[in-house]
């Protein structure tokens, strides 16, 4: 080949590169600038609002929380509980015991005087059968609670035979363990009752990180930065992710992910659509692109929303290997559902939703480690080649580093003057060395098991359901 | 009258100092919990003569503090619950499970001081 | 020196792009450096507050105790009460501190009645926080007047009628909800006076906020709802069945049966379940006429009017729909027919055994 179309064809690369890196942190600019004035409104408005009001009221929509459990035999019990103290008055639980091999149904007729009760099921989605079958208190202080034992199907599965048996309006679809913030379904509630102009059809919350907080009793009694460098890591992504980027694409209504540890949505529609997808490791991503797919074709106005508190509490991966097949499996779940919807891309007929947020997610979510390694392999090939100009790559990855840390600490500076949960003297100063720290901590696990993601998803399809070690179903994506 | 324990399950802690004072004033002793888990291990370690507790409570309500008093204690103390506006059911439901009188919120503290030295007597 | 002038001419003989990239990595670099110093500056202060604000939050519960019930005794009382007063108002000037003694005064007056609260009032008036709140209501930014106003309507503070009422069209919808959450409050159902002339939609959120507060009080007298239910405001509309609902307004049925036939499908659905619970009976034999024109929602209420209001001539139209393909229908008819004519249910629980549907069967037969 003549030198002069590979200079051409390399420069080119190179401007393409360029350009990607240059806009990626544009918008990343960008959107934590709308999240910056988004949250801010957001205080605004809620700053004189009083969520005990609406408290009491039996007139309130109902709410059933539908939490799917898989051997969680060791703390169900405790967690059951944490589910029952919400403050709201017109709210169910349902366990959804997925075909646990351990005493976890056991336990829970045990320490809440359950008993077997003739139900039938609506089928409206299809799901595997009742095992045992569907218990509820004789002690009327836990008339609330309801637990449905079926054979093992997987975390959609269970979700959707919630759906099936909830008589509710809504419904809160969260991870057993997760610890709810007493009035965390007024707060969440609000926006489905709220706006008047559209149909919100789901709303997301917030997770923050409970590794080394104080929990007694299934309330959060103090929160505390954990030791372990890596969980440490995971909390300043958590507040870059959660204050910087969504609540962006909240206030552009883009939203296309919502937390699978916490979000309640409109039964209805959740139904209407067909209910969670069993076949996905992402199903959590996935209800949400099909539910708004869902409105955009009917040409109804709706809306996705989100409430920036924190109103839901989980434990992080502590060590890198469930760490890695944690991200592995959220990448694999946005591949499948990017796959899956891929009609919507650069669709007009889906407005902002087609032009934005789906062409968003797949170049700056999908592709972003891909065009990484891409770029870390042809870097390596300069280096070998000799051929590196080191003044330029010195120069930008010094920027680059430097953009990191200053956006991390920006991201704290978000959470200081917002929710402040990080109180403790000291925890300031860890938070900003972190930030220095995270881009070698933690930056290197995400892009190697985003890698390993797309291996496993092109070439190795029988790898469906990596499961995390200790859980079962903890969230497919935060 | 003598000298009676009362143990208060209430999580608005202003309140709770108003009743506290309030009583104490009347001569009785006072132990005070913010929530469920509080009362019931207040209950189970002081044996008080009578109980009073806010239905809606954080972790373990109103209504599970009634049914552990009266069933996992087998105990006959009297009970006054609090309850707010539009809790109808639930107030039934503390009645069903044995308490023995209640005080829809927003009440008079002067009202319950009555109803206490009523069920103590 | 020589260094250093070295320096800045290497510098200078970059291209253009890397001086560029060294020269924002030296700004970023301050940046991050005075951001860091600040961060500390501000978590110091956050920190502080926060533990001013509890030491103030015990020093003031315990205040406001004594302040209550000191009137019950002497002279000696009531200068002790002007003792706490003044202090108090030496405290309220700062910002924090405003805001702590209002959230304990009004935690309390959530929960206490009688001659507590008015005691209550009186500080509010006598600290001068009540100027305060009046002040707020002239400030520009909305979120502030919504606060003043609801600040007011807290303390039911009827002065203030004047200013607020001006607010009642305000742009934001937050500051409306505010104003009628204060009318209602104060003025109970005559409050409600604003539905006459709403324009806007009141949001499901402000619906319940209102019916709260009309439930709190011991007065249950209701005013004439049939206005608002014949208004062009569907929100309106839907706000005024919950009123028919729970103020068990019979005689608005010749009107409920009129809604029936309503645009919207929602109010149609809902004027369903009021006239159940209102015990809808001319209603039954109209929507049994024209019941396959029914949307599969208002079909589905319906049949939860039936299963309560259901006479054994029903039966035949009962009949007809216990093979329904609705799942609710079905289950709603067949435990309706058990009602009515157990023998006819356990001739077809018989009969069904092969056919479609036994589980459900099965499922009514065993529940009692």
């Amino acid at each position: 080949m003549d030198t002069s179309t590979v200079k051409i064809i390399i420069q080119i690369i190179h401007y393409l590169f360029f350009a990607y890196a240059f806009s990626a942190i544009l918008s990343y600019i960008i959107l934590a600038i709308i999240s910056g004035k988004e949250t801010m409104e957001y205080l605004k408005r809620n700053s004189f609002v009083n969520y005990k009001d609406i408290l009491s009221s039996t007139m309130s929509p109902s709410i059933t929380i539908i939490a799917p459990a898989y051997n969680e035999s060791l703390n169900v019990v405790e967690n059951v509980r944490s589910l029952l103290s919400n403050h709201y008055v017109n709210y169910s639980v349902i366990i959804v015991n997925d075909g646990s091999k351990d005493d976890s149904l056991e336990k829970l007729i045990e320490a809440y005087d359950l008993e077997k009760v003739d139900y039938i099921i609506n089928e409206k989605l299809k799901t595997k059968p009742l095992r045992s079958g569907v218990f509820k208190s004789k002690n009327p202080a836990f008339e609330k609670l309801m637990v449905v034992d079926k054979e093992n199907g997987g975390k959609a599965d269970a979700l959707n035979m919630g759906l099936n048996i909830s008589t509710s309006k809504y419904v809160a679809c969260i991870d057993v363990d997760c610890l709810l913030i007493e009035n965390a379904l007024q707060k969440m509630i609000k926006p489905f009752l709220e706006v008047t102009d559209a149909k919100v059809i789901a709303t997301g919350g917030v997770i923050r990180i409970a590794n080394s907080c104080v929990i007694r009793g299934g309330k959060l009694i103090d929160v505390n930065l954990p030791k372990n460098l890596l969980v440490r890591s995971q909390i300043l992504e958590y507040l870059r992710a959660f204050l910087l980027g969504r609540m962006a694409w909240s206030r552009l209504n883009g939203l296309l992910v919502i937390s699978g540890a916490f979000g309640v949505f409109d039964k209805k529609i959740a139904i209407d659509v067909g209910g969670y997808d069993t076949n996905t490791v992402g199903e959590d991503m996935e209800i949400i692109v099909r539910m708004r797919r869902y409105m955009e074709e009917q040409g109804r106005k709706y809306k996705v929303s989100y409430i920036p508190d924190p109103l839901c509490w989980t434990e992080a991966p502590d060590n890198y290997k469930i760490f890695i097949s944690q991200r592995n499996r959220w990448t694999r779940g946005t591949i499948e559902t990017l796959r899956k919807h891929r009609k919507i891309a650069f669709n007009p007929k889906y407005g902002s939703f087609g032009l934005l947020s789906y062409p968003y997610w797949l170049i700056f979510e999908r592709l972003a480690p891909i065009v990484e390694t891409v770029g870390i392999l042809y870097f390596a090939v300069l280096v070998i080649l000799k051929e590196v100009r080191w003044e330029y790559a010195l120069s930008f990855l010094v920027l680059a580093y430097l953009f990191s840390v200053l956006f991390s600490i920006v991201s704290l500076y978000s959470e200081e003057l917002t929710f402040h949960q990080y109180k403790k003297k000291g925890t300031g100063y860890k938070l900003v060395l972190l930030s220095a720290l995270e881009p070698f901590v933690l930056h290197p696990f995400i892009l190697y098991a985003a890698v390993r993601g797309n291996i496993d998803y092109y070439f190795n399809k029988n790898k469906k359901w990596g499961e995390m070690k200790r859980k079962g179903f903890t969230s497919n994506t935060a | 009258m003598g000298k009676h324990k009362i143990v208060i399950a209430e999580d608005n802690s202003t309140l709770s100092l108003l009743l506290k004072f309030r009583l104490e004033k009347e001569g009785h002793e006072l132990l005070m919990a913010v929530d469920g888990k509080e009362a019931i291990e207040l209950i189970e370690n002081n044996k008080p003569d009578l109980v009073i507790t806010d239905i809606m409570m954080p972790f373990v309500s109103g209504l599970e503090v009634i049914s552990h008093i009266r069933n996992k204690l087998a105990l006959e103390i009297p009970i006054i619950v609090f309850s707010a506006a539009g809790q109808e059911e639930m107030v039934l439901k503390a009645f069903k499970l044995g308490a023995n009188d209640f005080m829809g919120k927003p009440f008079s503290p002067n009202e319950l001081v009555i109803r206490v030295n009523r069920l103590l007597s | 020196m020589i260094d250093y002038q070295y320096l800045i001419d290497y510098f200078e003989e970059f291209p253009f792009l890397i001086q560029l990239a060294w020269r924002i990595s030296g700004l970023f670099l301050v940046a991050i450096f005075l951001l860091t110093i600040y961060l500390k500056v501000i978590r110091y202060h956050l920190r502080k507050k926060e533990n001013e604000y509890k030491v103030f939050k015990n020093q003031y519960e315990a205040l406001l105790v004594e302040y209550l019930y000191a009137d019950e005794e002497s002279e000696e009382a009531h200068t002790k009460q002007k003792a706490i007063i003044s202090k108090i108002k030496s405290h309220i000037p700062i910002k924090y501190k405003r805001k702590m003694v209002l959230s304990v005064l009004y935690n309390l007056l959530n929960e206490v009645s009688g001659e507590m609260a008015e005691s209550i009032k009186t500080l509010y008036y006598e600290t001068g926080l009540i100027d305060y709140a009046l002040t707020k209501l002239e400030n520009k930014n909305w979120y502030v007047i919504a606060k003043g106003i609801g600040e007011l309507r807290r303390f039911k503070i009827e002065e203030s009628y004047g200013d607020i009422i001006n607010f009642i069209e305000h742009s934001k919808k937050e500051v409306r909800n505010e104003t009628q959450l204060y009318l209602v409050n104060l003025f109970r159902f005559d409050g409600l006076t604003f539905l006459n002339e709403l324009k806007t939609p009141l949001s499901e959120w402000t619906q319940l906020q209102l019916l709260e507060v009309l439930q709190k009080f011991d007065d249950q007298q209701i005013c004439d709802i049939k206005p608002w239910l014949k208004s062009k405001n569907d929100s309106v509309v839907l706000f005024a069945l919950k009123l028919a609902q729970i103020y068990n307004q019979f005689e608005m049925k010749d009107i409920l049966i009129e809604l029936l036939s309503h645009d919207k499908k929602e109010i149609r659905i809902c004027v369903i379940e009021v006239l159940t619970h209102l015990y809808g009976i001319e209603a039954k034999e109209m929507l049994k006429a024209n019941f396959n024109e029914l949307s599969i929602e208002e079909q589905i209420s319906f049949f939860g009017l039936l299963e309560k209001l259901v006479v054994p001539s029903d039966e035949p139209f009962i009949e007809k729909h216990i093979f329904h393909k609705n799942f609710e229908i079905q289950l709603l008819a067949l435990k309706i027919l058990k009602t009515i004519n157990l023998d006819k249910f356990m001739g077809l629980n018989k009969l069904s055994s092969n056919k479609k549907a036994p589980v459900m069967f099965k499922f009514v037969n065993n529940i009692s």
